[in-house]
């Protein structure tokens, strides 16, 4: 998790883009409520296509926060795959209801494109994403 | 990216800092700050962004930064930019922010601190039911208004039976943003906002009960509808998930289309295009339509107040007197006619986090308020107190002024310092009841998060950007 004065930011390590991706998207989830050990009651799949992989990891994070709005889900597993050598990724989310968690911190409303990082170094990808909450 | 520290500010007032344009910067930065402010705004990354700001195309006269600065997205909070329509100038998405038209709106009542303590619990519990805020709490309007309400904004709710006629008339733009097309608002969008007409929201987001407690103006307070003692009540909230939503499709239409015009920027989270292009005249339909979302909403909210303080007392929405002293956006981009370099020049005025201030004789305020300037609605914390200020002649950054008091923690670093039920065990024992959406939650915006509200109004005082009317205390929290 990144400080930030009036938001929140987090960094994430994968071995593959699809794979960094699911880790945003577990911590993102992270920093809005926490549920305990339970698993999900309903899922939701999606496709997402972009320019470039920055873009493919704001773009794949708003879309769930889209979801997460407007279904009411809280969204606690996520099973990512990109279409090799695209930048494509399918992405199915499982969540529980919004009602029955606890909040962790105020709802993140959107994925920002400030100091925007996402990476390869070494054998591992790299990403940072700063949020509006 | 520039880094924190890399930029080094010069005095050029007691309050005014300037940063001389170099390394593509098309104009100085300047922020107005005390010593003690500026201490804090060294601390972050906001400075920087001050200095990024200075590169969009057609700025005019410098990046300005109002006393309660602090780190944001591309623009920092309380940052203001104007540039020039004629001379290729952009606008930004980021300029304005992700929760467009975002505002403050101040009612008056006919009560007293002493006709609260009375009610007190009943307004306080009325208010915690009627007021939807948090995780999908749902709104207080129906989805059927979400498309008037997007190209009429509060004249939609006015005419849905929210509100009072005379409200409007103490409206920033009369309650409607003129150009909004709902049409460019993207389905993701209505469906963000289709539950959310008439709902607080949550983070910063607050309604507070105020009690007016020194009068600096009693002419301009007089003029505001505002007295010494007066019960007053304060809402701070925007266009939610549909104003996110709007920001975020606009922006990546914007960032696909930046080349196409040429345009650089030093942080991708200022994406900009020209003004006259389609691009830009898309985006600014699609922000008059959230704007509107915005207006109405604080409308719809306001009417659910006057509502429950009739309700508590058991009288009429009339007898409650809680008249509009004003609405005001504090996230917006505007199309102005400033003077630059000695002429008149139409300005796309960027205001993130920072609030339009006419001063006195303005065309566009209403003729009641033409002798004193537009009401500046300074929140601060709901452990300290708020301000209304007042628009001032010769504003130096383009009319306008501070949005509030500035976060000075991180909210990691504020819920490591109290726990939220403490938080709200203090504010409870200074006699200010705190309803809030989550009490974990409420160590994140607790008062020593936050800088001097105090400081910040007198520096805006200081720096020749408003004057003061009237200090406001609080004696009830409902938080988002």
């Amino acid at each position: 998790m990144l400080s930030h004065t009036a938001d929140t930011g987090i960094e994430a390590t994968a071995d593959s883009p699809a794979a960094l991706i699911q880790e945003l998207a577990t911590g993102m989830f992270g920093l809005i409520a926490t549920i305990g050990p339970r698993t999900a009651e309903q899922w939701i799949a999606m496709r997402v296509e972009s320019a470039t992989l920055e873009d493919l990891v704001v773009d794949t994070l708003s879309e769930l926060l889209y979801h997460f709005e407007v279904g009411d889900i809280f969204f606690c597993e996520f099973r990512v795959d990109m279409e090799p050598g695209t930048l494509v990724v399918t992405v199915e989310a499982g969540g529980v209801p919004i009602h029955t968690v606890e909040p962790a911190g105020p709802p993140i409303k959107a994925v920002t494109y400030h100091r925007l990082t996402v990476e390869e170094r070494g054998q591992v990808w790299y990403a940072r994403v700063y949020f509006d909450v | 990216m520039r880094q924190s520290g890399d930029v080094e500010y010069r005095r050029i007032t007691d309050v005014l800092w300037e940063l001389p344009p170099h390394d593509g910067m098309r104009v100085p930065g300047r922020i107005f700050a005390s010593d003690a402010l500026m201490d804090q705004v060294r601390l972050e990354h906001a400075p920087d962004q001050v200095a990024n700001v200075a590169h969009l195309p057609g700025i005019k006269e410098a990046s300005f930064a109002m006393p309660d600065i602090h780190w944001g997205y591309g623009f920092p909070i309380g940052g203001v930019a104007a540039t020039a329509i004629d001379e290729g100038g952009v606008v930004s998405p980021g300029g304005v922010g992700f929760d467009i038209c975002c505002g403050v709106r101040l009612l008056a009542s006919n009560f007293t601190e002493e006709d609260f303590e009375q009610q007190r619990e009943a307004i306080m519990v009325s208010l915690d039911q009627r007021i939807p805020r948090g995780l999908g709490k749902g709104a207080i309007a129906p989805a059927s208004l979400l498309g008037e309400v997007l190209e009429r904004g509060a004249v939609a709710a006015l005419d849905a039976g929210y509100g009072w006629q005379g409200d409007l008339e103490r409206c920033e733009e009369f309650g409607t943003s003129a150009g909004a097309d709902s049409s460019v608002i993207s389905d993701h969008a209505i469906e963000r906002g289709r539950r959310q007409l008439g709902s607080l929201g949550s983070g910063n987001h607050f309604l507070e009960i105020q009690v007016v407690e020194t009068v600096p103006d009693p002419i301009a307070a007089r003029a505001f509808g505002l007295a010494e003692g007066m019960l007053v009540v304060m809402l701070h909230c925007g266009s939610r998930g549909l104003g996110h939503q709007t920001c975020t499709d606009q922006l990546r239409l914007m960032g696909a289309a930046m080349s196409r015009y040429g345009i650089t920027v030093p942080d991708r989270q200022l994406a900009c295009v020209p003004v006259r292009s389609p691009e830009g005249e898309t985006y600014l339909k699609a922000m008059a339509a959230s704007s509107n979302f915005a207006w109405a909403n604080r409308h719809v909210l306001a009417h659910a107040v006057r509502e429950s303080f009739a309700g508590a007392f058991g009288i009429s929405l009339d007898e409650t007197g809680m008249r509009l002293v004003y609405d005001v956006a504090h996230n917006l981009a505007k199309i102005e006619t400033h003077e630059v370099e000695g002429r008149p020049a139409e300005l796309c005025v960027h205001r993130k986090g920072a609030t339009r201030a006419f001063g006195p004789g303005h065309p566009d305020l209403p003729g009641d308020l033409q002798p004193v300037g537009q009401p500046v609605l300074l929140p601060g914390t709901m452990g300290t107190a708020s301000w209304v200020l007042r628009g001032v002649a010769d504003n130096p950054a383009f009319d306008s002024a501070a949005h509030g008091a500035g976060r000075v923690m991180s909210r990691k670093r504020a819920k490591q310092q109290e726990s939220g039920r403490a938080v709200r065990e203090r504010l409870e024992a200074e006699g200010i009841s705190v309803r809030p959406g989550s009490v974990g939650l409420l160590a994140e915006e607790a008062p020593y998060a936050y800088k001097d509200v105090d400081e910040v109004a007198d520096v805006c005082v200081r720096a020749g950007l408003a004057a003061k009317v009237a200090r406001l205390r609080p004696v009830g929290v409902v938080k988002g």
